[in-house]
Order: structure tokens, then C-alpha cells, then sequence
């Protein structure tokens, strides 16, 4: 705990765990400009989401997508990090906390260590390099990437420990290092410490612990990755030979079924099962079968269902709907046999599998309890956070927040969006956030060099042995320093540390140099650095070039140093001739306009507007009807019985009193244009339609979605058939209707899951039990049914249907393709159905029939809207945000964000979430003064374009554009600089900044300049 | 030709294959040094001039690298990019060199291993087909 | 527009083999348009010529340079001042474009790099299709905007002929019926009983039956 003196004022956000979710409400806190402490009990932040291969839905590999988030929150100058801390306890109240952290030793010290591996090199036995499940993933996945860039170790294993402080180069190593402990103060605390799996061990009917060939979904994703211990090849641990045959069983631990399970659903495991399903089968396509036990399907995410689908349909992945009774292996028996029955017999059925996997839910680990417990929050049975109405992120202690899956289970997706809420609602707790301007230096005016005879100064770092051990880099500039152009050529030790940086600087001055090469390490990792160096000599940040000497030359080619020194002489002279090609360039920036535009006057609309009008910014808050409210002023109660009105008419009531929100009602949008930061969208508003234009800096959605309304199963026909809206509506302003009902029907799926509307609606399910319950409390007489194809009770839910099944409600399940029928039958409604188990068609006379219709996007409004906005949509017309797992709630256009049942059918508390994240979201934007687009950006030669339409048609954004004077039109603010349409224009009119032909071309000239010269 | 020792130009897109590249380092994973790599932002933005003006000024082997299937940074650059490949092998044949010395491979950021066996693959593919003819002419 | 495609290596190299210095010469016009003749082609067009020479064994000077129009005297007179020790001219633009330079420099020889086509349009990226065979006298008013002579392999008049199967013309399952697709499109308008007038045979002088055309316009004129 070096430099105490920021760690003085309270005026911060503390962020207990360093996975995905707690790196999220970091960044976003640090880029609204607000400061951090993120603690993480590991050597190195990236939690759970480190080991995963491939995520769910895109089944991409994470560490192109993780990766840029560490590195992004090692760059961050409001985070500090505290990796190796825990936290002992916390007293104060919201405001002013002061917790007591307790770090482990390293014995490395951070500030110097370049984690070039020497003492790994040296020493593997007691440096730390790979932690996690096996040798591959955490090199792989911790290291380079890792965050710190640091090594740690494990002192009581060391024999020599004089030698292996003498290993480093950096002098680094200090065994003398006893960790620390102390106070800090803050503002808020966030807590995201994840949670932990479910260890079937102690079900002994699965075998877990006797079979090798028995492993948890967990360990499975580690032997299919191709970073894994088998190097990417599948085989069975029990003989090394490639399974044939493969099952997973769902609900491990999970939905109070074994012994020790929790009563909860875990939520993500479904989607989890079939990702791994599914990248099975793409691998081993005909030459692997693997079938899904199940109980539900529980695909209710943002188009999951279509994901569900595709696994059916195209990968012929097997379903059964079944809990195996037990996995056994014949003595000397090679394979594992399972036996079940089927919903259609009684029969058992013995089929044998190579694999099994077991699908284990989410627990809350010892160690997380206790760190509650210090936190002085209340908890449930299952130890998560207690509930603690529509708000998820609060906990039952003002100013501690919950993030991710401690706050209750879940996938990536729903865990980033509650990591930027926790950030909205904690960074508002901090008192008087300190501004930064005064932190940054000020930096020299930029020398003009265009014209000038290029002077090329070539800086080579020795990095240590990792460069200087394999070639000698004296002879290496003497070479390079007889290139054209190339003014000094000099050796700097380690190029990235204080003293070279300024040694650099001073050699720039001193011999007037106007392009810099710096060959040592990879781009990726240290541009940023180097450019920041020579532009604070006044160079532009362009005028760099960085020849990759170290990752890609001595740390491959070390047993081959000849070979080494030629190519690290190669890609210097390649990047010689690059920079003097380059030319400065400008980053394109944008004062921004600070107000902000929340269409849609729903919870999610007025919470987001309230959100930032509260942290001080204007707020138009337009909705299209006459009221705000939205869909919720049709809801009664929530499941867990949260009072829906109540909470409305309180929300109501805060945003048309806050002075900072113009609430804007009749009004519908009509035209848009500007780019992030500075918006202007017309609108017509009122009964006059009179026109306004709106100037702001971003913009949130929150449209909200419609009630389905299909016409099935006699809605609209016969009275006693209604939605469940309807029906809670009638519970709670009629209950002696209800009072009379002798059997209600309810039928899910109505209108969702279908081949018109292929999506669930997320929320039905949870509508179903909320009012079957409801009824039952009322009417305690009555006989209630629902009909369903899978319940979806995910989460805590999970066990108010299992309160629902003990009240009497009869669940039946119904196939898609044989639903329930109906007839009007003297006022009443005759629905048949086949039970499946007792195997016979039964009909029961309802009072009345309740649909589960969900809720459809609101296709005329979100095309509409789209249309002016130029945003995405899904097939069935929900906005479409970024990324789903990364930029859940941020759209693809900068400065547009999604909240609410305009991204996807939710659940009101969940909207919420998704409000506060767009609101932390947007402050990210609205923090800063301008807005740097980059200057990798395509640029057109209007000279040289003949309007041609095919850099139009190539781009992937759509952001070219033929303009009014006949040429190609790129806007900088919204290219996203791949360089396709550069490519493609078959005029050459195109160039990209920063990577134009002309420095491609020079880099291959001057590597080919000896062979063929 | 017994010491013949081929050039190969890899042009690797920033967010995965070039990635890759320095995984392989930081993991210390050999390949042959006579892999030359070019940073691009996305493989679609390698041009077909590029590619034939490499083999002009002497490469015996040149591959583009870019994401595996659906992981485009830009969407579909690695798509594209694999089309210009076809679409230039083709030409090379008109041309009258081995078609196969120019290869579309894909990589994720992560696969430090992968991106040296396929370093390795093709330096020895390209030194079994031996020295381009263009070289041997020049030089 | 005109569209072309680049002529097999093997030709162009027979065409500029006599030469040490070529001036290779793009056309900013429908030739960039439809990717076969503008800075970018004329560039990956060196380069291949480049290659293929070096690799049997010779080698050439190419220059390479675009005009906004190579069928217009005024841009091609841009040349003049730049030409200098290039002993031949090889123009990757249309016919039309070849035709101008080789009246332009008469003792320079100038070969086409490319194969004229068609006039066409862009069906989508990459794709272009042939509409129109130039015959003077457009029939489109009557055919609901599908032309019989560009479309029909036949060039036929008055309706499809019996090799019209499923709406595809019997040379290929590829190419559409022309007379299926007016048919479509005049029941689409409501004109189906055009279909019942009968097309006089056409006069193809207005077509070039009648020698190279030409026009005039008097106005503008000098």
C-alpha cells in the first residue's frame, strides 16, 4: 500500500473482485472520471470468465475479447489496483466507509517488474505463473494479458533465495516483502466477488468421484478448449481416446433436486450445456453424439431461444427430457451406463456414454459469506445478498452495492450490465468527485514536418536478456544506424522505464529528430506509451513506428540468434521505411454536448432520466403517449410482491419534480442527425404536433416492448378467456370474481417460442406462479393449471414454483406440436389436453382460461426510430445492442444506448439494472469534455473517386456515403477504421490513416531490399 | 537447393493472428524466423497489391491471417479476406506461379500455438516447393 | 455504363513482349466502376505483368497512370506531355478509349488490356448484367422495361419461343426467359392485352445494320 496519500480522501468507489463484472464498474466508474480501488483476493484480476474457452452466445474465445478490458483497466490512471488484498471490515455509513484491506505478499514489486519471465525462467518451481485448473490456461490466459503485468512467489518453496533475487534483472524481487495492512476510505463499495460451483462429490449416485469419465461442465470446457491440458484435442480421461458418445445433465446441485443442492436455479447452465454441445459437435461434426438431459430448457435470454434452435435443428444435438437415475461402470467395463425413462413410457432405458458432464450450478463460496458478513450485509438462506425490493444492486447496508453472480445467478451478459448499474448508484454516492484537468501535463505545441527531410531516430532496447541475451544489439544499432535517413540509432536498456523514456526525449531535442522507431516490444502492449513520449516532445503520436523485436524476434528465435539478429535487423528496417512514410495525423475530437435525450417515459426511461439528472445533467425525457408510466401502470405486484404501484407513483412523482428533467410528453421523434456528443433530434409534440429540436450528447432508448396479443385459443372471443395481465388485474381490483373460480387454466408459450415469434418472453413463467399463487391465497378452493412447454423459473424464482407445486397448482406439460384445445361451453371454457406421463387426453371446464402472451417488440415504433437513427435491429425488432456480452447495453452507433424491454422482454426489477447501466454508460461519454475518434480512419480522395457505390456497398458499418457534390463521403466519428473500403475501391481513392499503402509497400521494399538487392 | 532458406510475408490482423504472434512469444514457442509479419487492423484490409507486390520484390511465400470463423473485429474482414485470397491464387496461376504460395489462415488471439505450427507449416511447405522463380531470376 | 474484363495474362504479355518501356494507362470511368480498368486494376495489372515477365527471365518499365476518360480528346491530350521514351501504350479502358489514344498517338502502338463487354448494370457488389444492345430504337415503353433484344437470347418480338421452360430460357438454367419476365411485369401493371398487339419486325439500320453511327448534335456542334 505505497503512496497513502491518495489513499486519504474518501472521494471514491471501492470494488471488491476483479472478474469480469467488478473490471466493468471500474472502468466505467474511471471513465466518468470518478476514482477506484479494485481489490481482488488473486495474483491477477479476470476471475471465472479466464478459464472459460468459448462464451455463450456468440461462442467466441474470450481472450480477444477479455483481453482489451485488462489492459484498458491497467491504462487507467483513476483505478488503483490491489491484486493479492482482501478486505477484513468495513465501519462507517454510506459517504464516509473506512475498510481495513489486508495484502499477501508478492515479493515482487510492481513498479518494477517488466514481467519478462526471467525469474520463471530460473526458478518455475516458486514463481507463480499458473494458477487456475492446468498448465495451459493461465499462461495463456493470466500471462501476457495478465493485470498487473507481474509475476508473484511463493517464497517457502525457494532454495536459493539469493539466487533468484539476483535472476531478475529489473531488480525486481524483494524477499523481504511482508504484505500489508491498513485503512482506506470510501464512498461506496461495490461488490462483485462471483461466486463459486457446485462440487458433486458428494452425490454418490453420479459417480463423480469415482469415474474419471464423469466431469463438471466446468472441467469439460477446459478439455475441449484448445488451450487446454490436452491441447485442444478431446479425449477422455479415463484411457486418453476420443469419446463417441456424450451426455450432459442439467441441474446439478441446482433446483433443490440432490442431496445438498441449492433451491435456486442457476440460471446460466442451460445456455452453458449447449454452447459446450455445440462446439462438440462443430468439431467432431458425424464422428460425436451428445444428448442434453433435462428438466426444463431454460433458454429465456436475449434470442437464447434461437440459440436453443440451432443446436436442435442444425447441430443434432439430442434432447431428453429426463433425470438419469445414476451413472455407473460395470466392473472392467470401459463405458459408462445410464439408465432413465422417458416422459412417453415407464420404461427404462440403459444407454451407455463415453462422457459424461455434469452441469453444475452456482453457490456462494465460504469465503464470499465471510467477506458479507465483515460487509455487515443480511443474506438469504442460499447466502446471496437479502432481496431487497425492485432495486437488485442495493443490499440491506446503504452504500454497498452487489454486482454480477453473488447478487444472484447468472451468465456474462446480465452480470456486465448490473457491474455499470453498481457503477451509476456507487458513483453517486462519492461526495464531490475530484476533477482531472489539473493532473494532466501540458503539452508542447506539435512541430510541423511535413516537407521536411525525414530524421529517423532508432531507439533499440536490450529489454534485459530478453533481447540483449540473444543478439547483441551494439552491433544491431551500428547496422541500422547506416540506414537512409536514420539520424541516431542508439541502445536504451529498458526502453519503457523512467530513466530511457528521458534519455529518448532528450535525444529527439537535442538532434531535431522528426520520426522515432523504437524496437523492442509488441505494438499492442506499448504504442500507447511511446506515443504519448514523443508527443510530449512536440512530435506528432504517429510519427512512431515500433519494430516487434522482442516477442516476435528473441523470445522465438533464441536458439537460433543468427537468425534472430538478421530478422530483428529486417523488421527495423521495415519499420524505418514505414515511418518516414507516415505522416502526422489528426485525431478527430469533439466538444460534447452534455445534455441528454431518454426517449421513452416507462420505469426504464424516468429511472435512467432521474439516474443523471441527479449527477447534474439535463435531461429530455420524451415519451410518445400522453403519461408516463409505460407498461407498468397495468402491473399490480411483482412475484416476489413488490408494490408495482406504489413504486410508480413515487418514480412519477421524482421525475416531473426534478428540475433537471423536462419530461416532454406526445412527442415522436422525427428526425436526427449530428454525431456522439452532439445530437440534434426534432420531434413533433403535443395534439398541435409542433416542431422542437432537442441538442444533446447521447441518447438512451427505452421504448419499451408491447403486450402480445395473439388471436389463439379464443382471445378476444369469449370473455372468459384473458392475458395475464388481465388476470392480475382481476385479482387485485376483483377478487370476488376470483373468489367464485372452481378452475383456472393457464396456458404458456401463447404467441412466444413459435415459428411466427421464435423467441421466450422471459417473463411469463414467473407471471404464471405470481398469479396462480395470488389465486390460491384468495381462493384456496380453486384448482389451477398451467399448461407448459418448459418452465422457466429462472434464479430465485425457481422457488416460488416450487411453492407454487406445493400449494396444489398442477403443472402439465404440453408439446409444442400437440396444444391444448379449447371450446366455449356455457360460459365457461372446456380445455383439453393430453397429460404425457398419465398418457390421456383430460378435460377441464375453466372459469377462466389466462394466456401467457409475453410481450413483442413494438415493431412500428423500434422500426421507426431504427430508420432515424440508423440503429441494427433483431430479426424480431428489438434494438440491437453492441455486444452482448461486452457492450450489453451500448448501441452500435456511439453515444446511442438500449434499456429495458426495448432491448428485450425483462422483468421490472431487471429494467431497472438495465437503466442504471445505460445511465453509467452514458456518463462514461458525458465526463469528458471531448471525444476522441482515433485517427485510424478512412479518408476519401474526392479527386480520385468515381462514385462508384462499392466502398458504399463494402463497408460493414455502412458509413460510406456518395455525397451531394457526387463523391464518396467517410465521416470520421463513425469509421471504424478496418480498412475494407481501401481495399476494395477500385479507384485507390481510399486510404486508411495510419496503415495507407504506401507505408505497406515501403515496409515490404525494405525488407526485401538485401535479398533482392 | 540445399540451404535454401524462404521469405515468407504473414500479414496478420491486429485483434487475433498478430495477437497470437506475441502470445507465442510470451509462451516461448519456436517457429521459423523466415516468417515476416505485417500488422494490419483487419485482414480485409490486406490488398491484392499488396500480396503480388511482395512476391515482386522477392517473397517465396506470403499468408494473410485473420480471426477464426464470426470473430471479425469488423464483422466480416476475415471473410473478405479469405475471397481476395482465392480470387489472388487464381492469378498467380495466370501468372505462372504455385498457386500455393499464397494461403488464408485464421487464428484466434489466443491460439499462441496454433499461429507457431502454422508459421512452421507453411515455412516448410514453401521450402519444399522451393525458391520463387521471380527470385531466382532477379537475383 | 460499359463493362469489361481484364483479357488473359497470356495475350497482354504477347502484345507488350517487344517492348522495353510501356505506359500502362486506367480509365476513371465505367471501367472503375465495374473493376476492371481504374488505378487499382492498372496497379495489380503491373504488378502481374511485372511478375510473369520476371519470372521468364526478361523484364519491362511499366508507368502506370489513370485518366479521368480515355475516350475524350481533351483528357487524352493530357498525355501528351508525359509521354516520353514509353515505346507502346496499354490501356485497360474500354474500346472506346483504346480507339482514342490510337488515333491520338499514331506511332505509338496501343493494345487493349481488356475485353469490352457489354452496357449493363450493377445487380449487387461484384455483379453486373447486360441490359441494353444499343439498336436506336428503344422498345422498353412497350416491353414493361425488359429489353427483348438485350435479354433474349432469340432477340425475339412478339413473345417467348417454345424453348421457354419454367420461366428459364433453354440455353441455361442461369438465364431467364425474357418474354416470362415481360410477361410478369405487364400482368403486374395490368397490361397484359399489350402482349396482343403484334411487334412489326424490327429495322436494325437503327441498330448499326446501317454502317457506324454517329450523332450530331447541332447545337452544340462546331
Amino acid at each position: 500500500m505505497q503512496n497513502t496519500n491518495t489513499l486519504q480522501t474518501s472521494n471514491r468507489v471501492l470494488v471488491v473482485g476483479g472478474g469480469l463484472g467488478g473490471i466493468r464498474t471500474a472502468l466505467d466508474l474511471a471513465e466518468a472520471e470518478k476514482d477506484v480501488i479494485l481489490v481482488d483476493k488473486a495474483e491477477n484480476i479476470g476471475g471465472l470468465m479466464t478459464q472459460l474457452d468459448r462464451t455463450f452466445p456468440t461462442n467466441n474465445c474470450d481472450l480477444c475479447t477479455l483481453a482489451p478490458n485488462l489492459s484498458e483497466s491497467g491504462r487507467q490512471e483513476h483505478i488503483s489496483l490491489l491484486s493479492m488484498t482482501t478486505v477484513q471490515g468495513v465501519t462507517g455509513e454510506k459517504g464516509n466507509f473506512t475498510v481495513s484491506l489486508k495484502s499477501a505478499p508478492r515479493y515482487i514489486n510492481l513498479d518494477k517488474c517488466t514481467g519478462c519471465g526471467a525469474c520463471y525462467e530460473a526458478f518455475p518451481e516458486c514463481v507463480r505463473f499458473s494458477p487456475g485448473l492446468d498448465h495451459r490456461a493461465p499462461t495463456c490466459m493470466r500471462y501476457p494479458q495478465a493485470i498487473p503485468q507481474a509475476y508473484s512467489i511463493e517464497l517457502d518453496k525457494c532454495q536459493d533465495i539469493e539466487a533468484l533475487v539476483k535472476s531478475c534483472p529489473a531488480g525486481a524481487i524483494n524477499p523481504d516483502d511482508l504484505g500489508s495492512s491498513g485503512d482506506i476510505s470510501c464512498s461506496a463499495i461495490v461488490m462483485s466477488p462471483g461466486a463459486s460451483l457446485f462440487d458433486p462429490s458428494g452425490i454418490d449416485y453420479l459417480g463423480y468421484s469415482e469415474h474419471p469419465d464423469v466431469v463438471t461442465s466446468l472441467e469439460y470446457e477446459r478439455i475441449l478448449s484448445a488451450s487446454g491440458p490436452t491441447s485442444g484435442q478431446l479425449l477422455r480421461p479415463s484411457n486418453g481416446k476420443q469419446p463417441k458418445k456424450i451426455a450432459w445433465i442439467q441441474c446439478i446441485g441446482s433446483r433443490g433436486l440432490q442431496k445438498g443442492a441449492a433451491p435456486y436455479c442457476s440460471g446460466a447452465c442451460c445456455m452453458f450445456a449447449l454452447k459446450e454441445a455445440m462446439v462438440t459437435k462443430e468439431r467432431f461434426q458425424e464422428d460425436i453424439e451428445t444428448t442434453i438431459f433435462y428438466m426444463d430448457m431454460r433458454t429465456f435470454g436475449k434470442d437464447y431461444e434461437l440459440y436453443y434452435q440451432r443446436a436442435k435443428d442444425d447441430f443434432g444435438i439430442r434432447f431428453i427430457h429426463s433425470r438419469p437415475h445414476s451413472i455407473l461402470r460395470q466392473p472392467g467395463a470401459e463405458k459408462l451406463e445410464m439408465s432413465y425413462t422417458t416422459d412417453e413410457s415407464s420404461k427404462l432405458i440403459t444407454e451407455e456414454y463415453d462422457m459424461v458432464v455434469l452441469s453444475t450450478g452456482f453457490r456462494v463460496g465460504d469465503d464470499v459469506r465471510d467477506l458479507a458478513v465483515k460487509m455487515g450485509i443480511e443474506l438469504n438462506e442460499s447466502n446471496f445478498p437479502a432481496h431487497t425490493g425492485l432495486n437488485q444492486i442495493a443490499t440491506s447496508r446503504p452504500g454497498i452495492y452487489v454486482a454480477g453472480t453473488f447478487q444472484g445467478p447468472k451468465d456474462i451478459p446480465e452480470t456486465m450490465v448490473q457491474a455499470s448499474a453498481a457503477a451509476c448508484l456507487a458513483g453517486k454516492d462519492i461526495a464531490a468527485p475530484k476533477k482531472s484537468p489539473d493532473t494532466k501535463p501540458l503539452l508542447p505545441p506539435e512541430k510541423h514536418v511535413v516537407g521536411e527531410e525525414p530524421k529517423v531516430g532508432v531507439f533499440i532496447c536490450d529489454c534485459g536478456e530478453n533481447i540483449g541475451g540473444v543478439i547483441d544489439v551494439e552491433a544491431l544499432v551500428e547496422r541500422v544506424g547506416k540506414l537512409p535517413h536514420v539520424v541516431v540509432a542508439q541502445a536504451e536498456g529498458h526502453g519503457c522505464s523512467r530513466e530511457s523514456m528521458d534519455h529518448i526525449r532528450s535525444t529527439i531535442k537535442e538532434k531535431g529528430i522528426n520520426r522515432v522507431v523504437i524496437g523492442g516490444c509488441s505494438p499492442r502492449t506499448h504504442e500507447t506509451k511511446f506515443q504519448d513520449l514523443i508527443r510530449q516532445e512536440g512530435l506528432n503520436k504517429y510519427l512512431l513506428e515500433m519494430a516487434n523485436i522482442r516477442d516476435q524476434v528473441t523470445w522465438v528465435h533464441a536458439l537460433q540468434p543468427e537468425k534472430a539478429v538478421k530478422k530483428a535487423e529486417e523488421l527495423i528496417r521495415m519499420a524505418v521505411g514505414a515511418v518516414i512514410k507516415a505522416q502526422p495525423l489528426a485525431e478527430h475530437s469533439l466538444p460534447i454536448n452534455k445534455n441528454v435525450l431518454v426517449v421513452g417515459g416507462g420505469v426504464t426511461g424516468m429511472t435512467s432520466a432521474l439516474e443523471l439528472a441527479e449527477q447534474g445533467f439535463k435531461v429530455y425525457l420524451a415519451e410518445k403517449s400522453p403519461d408516463l408510466g409505460g407498461i407498468a401502470s397495468q402491473l399490480r405486484k411483482t412475484l416476489e410482491g413488490d408494490d408495482v404501484q406504489a413504486f410508480l407513483s413515487s418514480l412519477i412523482e421524482k421525475t416531473m419534480a426534478n428540475e433537471n428533467i423536462e419530461v416532454i410528453t406526445g412527442a415522436i421523434i422525427v428526425d436526427h442527425s449530428g454525431m456522439p456528443g452532439m445530437f440534434t433530434t426534432g420531434m413533433q409534440v403535443g395534439r398541435q404536433m409542433f416542431y422542437r429540436q432537442i441538442e444533446h450528447g447521447v441518447t438512451i432508448l427505452a421504448t419499451g416492448a408491447l403486450p402480445n396479443r395473439p388471436e389463439q385459443f379464443m382471445l378476444d372471443e369469449c370473455k372468459e378467456v384473458v392475458t395475464q395481465i388481465e388476470i392480475q388485474v382481476l385479482i387485485e381490483d376483483q377478487s370476488e370474481i376470483v373468489r367464485q373460480w372452481e378452475n383456472v387454466v393457464m396456458i404458456q408459450c401463447v404467441g412466444s417460442r413459435t415459428k411466427d415469434n421464435p423467441n421466450c418472453s422471459r417473463i411469463c413463467c414467473q407471471n404464471a406462479i405470481k398469479n396462480s399463487l395470488r389465486i390460491l391465497e384468495i381462493n384456496p378452493d380453486a384448482r389451477v393449471f398451467v399448461l407448459y412447454r418448459d418452465m422457466r423459473t429462472y434464479g430465485f424464482q425457481e422457488e416460488y414454483y416450487q411453492k407454487a407445486r406445493e400449494k396444489g397448482v398442477i403443472f402439465v406439460r404440453y408439446h409444442q406440436d400437440n396444444p391444448p384445445q379449447v371450446a366455449s361451453v356455457d360460459g365457461k371454457v372446456d380445455v383439453s389436453f393430453t397429460d404425457i406421463i398419465l398418457g390421456r387426453e383430460i378435460v377441464v371446464s375453466a372459469d377462466c382460461l389466462c394466456l401467457s402472451t409475453g410481450l413483442v417488440a413494438d415493431q412500428d415504433s423500434t422500426e421507426e426510430l431504427a430508420m432515424i437513427f440508423k440503429l441494427p435491429r433483431t430479426h424480431d425488432g428489438f434494438f440491437l445492442e453492441d455486444h452482448v456480452k461486452l457492450r450489453p447495453v451500448d448501441l452500435p452507433v456511439p453515444g446511442f444506448f438500449v434499456a429495458g424491454t426495448a432491448h428485450s422482454p425483462k422483468t421490472i426489477s431487471e429494467s431497472l439494472v438495465q437503466a442504471r447501466a445505460v445511465a453509467s454508460r452514458a456518463q462514461t461519454l458525458l465526463a469528458k469534455e471531448f471525444i476522441n475518434l482515433g485517427a485510424a480512419t478512412a479518408k476519401v480522395d474526392s479527386t480520385r473517386c468515381a462514385s462508384c457505390l462499392i466502398c458504399v456497398r463494402a463497408c460493414p458499418f455502412d458509413v460510406p456515403f456518395i455525397n451531394a457534390d457526387g463523391y464518396s463521403e467517410i465521416d470520421p466519428a463513425k469509421c471504424h477504421g478496418c480498412g475494407i473500403c481501401a481495399t476494395e475501391c477500385p479507384a485507390k481513392a481510399i486510404q486508411l490513416m495510419q496503415f495507407e499503402d504506401d507505408q505497406i509497400l515501403a515496409k515490404l521494399e525494405q525488407l526485401f531490399e538485401e535479398v533482392v538487392g | 537447393m540445399e540451404n535454401f532458406e524462404p521469405v515468407i510475408v504473414a500479414f496478420c490482423c491486429h485483434y487475433c493472428a498478430y495477437t497470437a504472434a506475441d502470445m507465442a512469444g510470451s509462451q516461448r514457442l519456436p517457429y521459423p524466423s523466415n516468417v515476416k509479419i505485417i500488422r494490419v487492423p483487419c485482414s480485409g484490409k490486406v490488398d491484392a497489391l499488396h500480396i503480388t507486390k511482395a512476391f515482386e520484390k522477392g517473397a517465396d511465400g506470403v499468408y494473410v491471417a485473420g480471426c477464426l470463423d464470426g470473430d471479425c473485429h469488423f464483422k466480416n474482414g476475415n471473410d473478405k479476406a479469405a475471397k481476395l485470397v482465392t480470387y489472388v491464387q487464381n492469378y498467380l496461376e495466370e501468372i505462372g506461379l504455385e498457386p500455393e504460395r499464397l494461403e488464408m489462415v485464421r487464428i484466434s488471439a489466443g491460439m499462441g500455438d496454433r499461429f507457431a505450427l502454422i508459421a512452421t507449416e507453411i515455412t516448410e511447405k514453401i521450402r519444399k516447393l522451393g525458391p520463387s522463380p521471380i527470385k531466382t531470376v532477379a537475383a | 455504363m460499359i463493362t469489361a474484363e481484364r483479357k488473359p495474362l497470356e495475350e497482354i504479355i504477347e502484345y507488350i513482349k517487344p517492348f522495353k518501356r510501356i505506359l500502362l494507362l486506367g480509365c476513371n470511368e465505367c471501367v472503375t466502376v465495374c473493376a476492371a480498368g481504374g488505378r487499382k486494376e492498372v496497379g495489380l495489372l503491373a504488378s502481374g505483368l511485372q511478375l510473369a515477365l520476371l519470372k521468364s527471365g526478361s523484364s519491362i518499365e511499366i508507368r502506370e497512370h489513370t485518366l479521368e476518360r480515355q475516350c475524350d480528346p481533351e483528357y487524352v491530350e493530357e498525355l501528351v506531355p508525359m509521354i516520353g521514351s514509353e515505346e507502346a501504350i496499354l490501356s485497360m479502358a474500354c474500346g472506346c478509349g483504346v480507339q482514342q489514344l490510337a488515333t491520338r498517338f499514331k506511332d505509338k502502338p496501343v493494345f487493349p488490356a481488356l475485353n469490352t463487354k457489354f452496357m449493363g448494370g450493377s445487380l449487387s457488389q461484384g455483379m453486373w448484367d447486360e441490359r441494353c444492345k444499343g439498336c436506336g430504337d428503344c422498345l422498353l415503353g412497350l416491353t414493361g422495361g425488359i429489353c427483348p433484344i438485350a435479354k433474349c437470347a432469340k432477340q425475339l418480338m412478339n413473345g417467348p419461343c417454345g424453348g421457354s421452360t419454367d420461366g428459364k430460357c433453354e440455353i441455361s438454367d442461369d438465364v431467364e426467359c425474357a418474354w416470362q419476365l415481360i410477361w410478369n411485369r405487364l400482368k403486374a401493371l395490368g397490361q397484359e392485352d399489350r402482349f396482343l398487339d403484334i411487334m412489326p419486325a424490327k429495322d436494325w439500320r437503327s441498330g448499326g445494320g446501317g454502317g457506324p453511327r454517329k450523332i450530331i448534335r447541332e447545337d452544340l456542334a462546331e
